[in-house]
């Protein structure tokens, strides 16, 4: 279901705190062509439904997260009643962090360095 | 072996928050939860165990009658099997009609503080409010209204007064950033 362990392993502190969430259910087109065929979307990874609040967890690099970025940027331009947030790999090492886990940073979000 | 002798504020790389900061904004909010619940015998709820130093300096603080009360929970461990957060500890007495103020050292992401007020609000107390010295908004998952606010801490990993790594540091008086080559 999930297409990374940060993602299960976010859900699994979800379901542990008694958070309703649905994994990937909507997807908002963000360019259309000129037949009104959409060229570019963006599925926001997680949806807390007392919240109403988009998730986006990502674990890329920061050098690589212009174009994650400019999406989000993009559906909010869009898109601006729909609230959502971005988790990068510091917050997601933070989070961890915070619940004493040094273990299993590679697991979770790869092995480029996650300290800076 | 710990090396014998070895001071934790050694370990401190730089302080954020001083004591005396500390301590004087912990009096404001003593004398701000004084004027607005006189009267009323509020209880003072908190979470084991971080809270106890902001527990009770905030009580010293404040003028007027109040009860007090703590709880524990079970934190969530990472690669765990899945499962819900457990109270390991309950609170002494009902909330049925009572006026709590539910006191916190640090909100991050907000999922423990959203649990526990969920849990707190079915026991139909007659107010329900939340009093945090250190909140960290960046993280911020679960939106929760703060009658009481300390400080706003810096995307650091910080540690003292309350706030630990590996349970340690808790008890510095003062809040700081670890050494890099510190174990956190």
């Amino acid at each position: 279901m999930f297409s990374h362990p940060s993602e299960e392993e976010f859900a699994r502190i979800l379901d542990f705190y008694g958070i309703t969430w649905r994994y990937e259910p909507v997807t908002f087109p963000l360019d259309w062509d000129a037949q009104g065929d959409v060229l570019e979307a963006f599925s926001p990874d997680f949806y807390l439904v007392q919240e109403d609040l988009y998730v986006e967890l990502t674990t890329l690099r920061q050098s690589l997260m212009r174009i994650k970025h400019r999406k989000i940027r993009r559906l909010k331009e869009l898109y601006p009643e729909v609230n959502i947030r971005l988790w990068d790999r510091r917050d997601f090492l933070r989070f961890l962090e915070r619940f004493g886990e040094t273990g299993r940073e590679q697991e979770l979000i790869g092995k480029e360095a996650v300290r800076g | 072996m710990e090396e014998s002798g070895r001071q934790i504020a050694d370990d401190i790389a730089r302080v954020i928050l001083t004591e005396e900061q500390i301590q004087t904004r912990i009096a404001e909010m003593g004398a701000a939860i004084s004027r607005d619940y006189a009267g009323k015998d509020p209880l003072l709820v908190g979470v084991l165990s971080g809270v106890v130093f902001f527990m009770a300096d905030l009580l010293r603080h404040i003028a007027v009658p109040v009860a007090l009360d703590f709880m524990a929970i079970s934190h969530y461990q990472t690669g765990g099997s899945s499962g819900t957060v457990r109270i390991t500890k309950d609170l002494e007495y009902p909330l049925n009609g009572r006026h709590v103020l539910f006191v916190e050292d640090v909100i991050d992401t907000g999922l423990t503080l959203s649990y526990l007020l969920r849990t707190l609000r079915t026991r139909q107390p007659a107010s329900l409010r939340v009093c945090v010295l250190f909140d960290r908004p960046k993280r911020r998952l679960i939106d929760i209204p703060l009658a009481y606010q300390g400080f706003e801490l810096p995307d650091l990993f910080v540690v003292g007064y309350g706030l630990d790594a590996h349970e340690h540091y808790r008890n510095l008086p003062f809040v700081g950033v670890l050494k890099p080559d510190v174990p956190r």
